[in-house]
């Protein structure tokens, strides 16, 4: 998952929690403020009953009658003062029924006994539950509206400014890290940042690429000399070696000595051919502006190769398109890259095995050349390093120097092909080929 | 026929000589840019072979100025720098053909015999051999009226072996002719034996060919 998607989910995931919490809660705080605050009115108006009382004696309410009752119109309130025997205490304020009128009512009630000379006294006021209540649900609404609106609020502002700030990782991810092709370019520009650590990972992986480029370089520089380098002193053995075979004074163990010399100077040759064939197709010596008919390229290759087919009793079913035409290539290095994988292909196989050559155009217009073999097939885990430089995966029989699949990488990479390989063990190896759509 | 060599690996040179000797070609040595100039000033030769890389100038120079001097000599160009813009530029100043290092001793030999037939007119392109006869040019193996049909690299080994007959051609130097600079992975393969062995099952059909020799352990031989 991508960071952002990540931390966009988290914000709105953490503040709907809050949300759902203060949901919960909410009837149950409003309840308690109204009752908290239904319980400071009554008290507000017991103080201002007694501040009469004592100032203008119980009298002030009672007018000539033993008690003292009163309530509004709709029952929300009332109000009662009455002499208690002088054991009652009381100061509570408590829910409780009330009979007023023949209606029998909930109230919140608060009871308090006072003496004034001498007597004792029984205050009560109460409150309609009712009317306590009328505002929670409003209450509550409004609360509600309030929160999501802010949390919306929040939650748009969070997610602009993640976007702002992880921005630069963005980039730093689309031009350094996806669809990277080797080697890297030269140069590249850094991400505008004002945030350290973004900087510090580009300027990090800028660096580590130009590393990686150079330290390519340098390898291709070291292949490209020491295989040149190479070339005069086995030219120079194997003139050598060519002169004195043609001595006449030469005894037979000696030209046979001679011959097997020269065997492994011509080894030493091709090894080092090899090597500079593919320092010089890294270095992008070669021309890709031919046209080549791949079914006139395998019909040389097979011509080439046919002694082979027919040691081995090998069948080799060419199934080419013959108007197919491959554009922008080089046709030596074609047939090179063709030629060492039918090689591979028949050294590999079984016995009156079979190749099998097919082409086809995919969905998007692009071409591609399967070539099948019968053969031994390659181990699974030998499969990721089969075009390493001398890598040699079977070692049974004549097995080459193991370059024939490198030169078929650098070939393929220079024409910018995709090498697909699928194997199973003992039933054969398919090499697919696909060239860009430039060369269709 | 002189040969001029402008090659300054002492021993490649010495080589060089001792093999074109035998071939009767009379040879002079340059081991310098300088001393390169020097001779073709003082000579006229009618091959020139050209290293490339000299200690003290650039080959492809020498192939200019010796045009002036000397413009009817055949050049080969003989280099380890293999990469193609020289090969194009050494064609384009008149270079006849380009020699990459190393090379087959006979190979080169071969090649300025090739130049010769081509630039000096040296008709030795109807060759006979037994009762058979080869038109280089047209690429053809006649058995009196009849034509053989021989593969490519067929041809090119057989002709090979019949311009330099009654001499021993090693697997190598047979494999460097009709393969050239191609790579190849294998070292020890029997290719050469297996081309061998069509040419003769396509020739005996028409008539007897043990004038072609396998000489055991060293290579092949046409003897007449």
């Amino acid at each position: 998952m991508k960071l952002s998607t990540k931390l966009t989910l988290f914000i709105t995931g953490s503040k709907l929690v809050i949300v759902l919490l203060f949901v919960l809660a909410l009837p149950f705080l409003i309840k308690e403020i109204a009752s908290e605050y239904t319980n400071y009115t009554l008290k507000q108006q017991r103080k201002k009953v007694l501040t009469i009382v004592n100032k203008n004696g119980p009298d002030y309410y009672f007018q000539g009658d033993d008690n003292y009752g009163s309530y509004t119109i709709l029952k929300e309130e009332f109000i009662a003062l009455l002499p208690v025997d002088a054991s009652l205490k009381l100061d509570t304020i408590k829910n409780s029924q009330r009979l007023i009128e023949s209606d029998t009512l909930n109230y919140r009630v608060l009871s308090y006994t006072f003496k004034n000379k001498n007597k004792n006294y029984l205050l009560e006021i109460g409150k309609a539950t009712t009317s306590i209540n009328q505002y929670n649900n409003p209450l509550q609404r409004f609360a509600l509206y309030l929160l999501i609106t802010l949390i919306a609020l929040t939650i748009l502002i969070d997610l602009t400014f993640i976007r702002v700030l992880i921005r630069p990782l963005g980039k730093i991810i689309k031009t350094r890290l996806i669809n990277r092709r080797f080697p890297f370019k030269e140069g590249q520009k850094r991400i505008e940042t004002s945030t350290a650590d973004f900087k510090y990972l580009d300027e990090s992986l800028i660096l580590l690429m130009s590393q990686i480029n150079e330290a390519f370089h340098k390898e291709r520089e070291f292949t490209s000399n020491a295989s040149h380098e190479l070339m005069t002193p086995i030219s120079i053995l194997q003139n050598k070696m060519e002169n004195l075979l043609a001595e006449e004074a030469l005894d037979e163990p000696s030209s046979m000595a001679i011959i097997e010399m020269m065997k492994t100077v011509d080894r030493l040759k091709n090894i080092t051919s090899s090597l500079l064939l593919i320092s010089r197709i890294e270095n992008e010596q070669y021309i890709r502006k031919e046209q080549v008919q791949p079914l006139q390229l395998f019909n040389e290759i097979v011509e080439e190769i046919s002694h082979r087919l027919e040691e081995k009793q090998i069948q080799i079913s060419l199934n080419i398109s013959p108007q197919a035409v491959l554009k922008g290539v080089n046709k030596d290095l074609l047939f090179q890259l063709f030629f060492n994988l039918i090689h591979n292909a028949i050294k590999f196989n079984r016995d009156k095995g079979n190749i099998f050559i097919n082409d086809s155009y995919l969905n998007n217009g692009a071409y591609e050349i399967t070539i099948r073999d019968t053969g031994i097939g390659i181990p699974k885990e030998d499969l990721p390093n089969i075009f390493d430089r001398f890598m040699k995966t079977n070692l049974e029989g004549d097995v080459g120097y193991g370059l024939g699949l490198a030169i078929v990488k650098s070939i393929a990479m220079y024409h910018q092909i995709q090498i697909d390989v699928k194997s199973n063990l003992n039933e054969g190896t398919t090499f697919s080929i696909l060239f860009p759509l430039s060369s269709v | 026929m002189k040969v001029l060599i402008v090659e300054d690996e002492k021993t490649l040179a010495y080589e060089m000589e001792a093999f074109l000797k035998k071939s009767f070609y009379q040879c002079d040595i340059a081991l310098t840019f300088r001393a390169g100039l020097e001779q073709l000033e003082l000579n006229n030769y009618d091959f020139i072979l050209i290293d490339l890389s000299l200690p003290d100038g650039d080959g492809l120079e020498i192939l200019k100025k010796a045009k002036i001097n000397n413009p009817d000599a055949a050049y080969i160009i003989i280099t380890a720098r293999t990469n193609l813009k020289d090969r194009v530029s050494g064609l384009d100043l008149g270079a006849d053909d380009y020699l990459p290092k190393p090379f087959y001793l006979l190979e080169l030999q071969s090649r300025m015999q090739a130049i010769a037939r081509r630039k000096f007119n040296i008709s030795e392109e109807l060759l006979s051999i037994g009762e058979f006869h080869i038109n280089l040019p047209k690429r053809l193996v006649l058995f009196e009226q009849e034509q053989i049909e021989l593969s490519r690299k067929e041809f090119d080994l057989f002709s090979y072996l019949l311009l330099h007959k009654n001499r021993v051609l090693t697997r190598g130097q047979l494999s460097e002719h009709i393969w050239g600079t191609f790579v190849k992975d294998d070292y020890d393969s029997n290719y050469i034996d297996a081309h061998i062995k069509n040419i003769r099952k396509k020739l005996n059909v028409w008539a007897d060919t043990e004038w072609l020799e396998t000489v055991r352990g060293v290579g092949y031989r046409i003897k007449k």
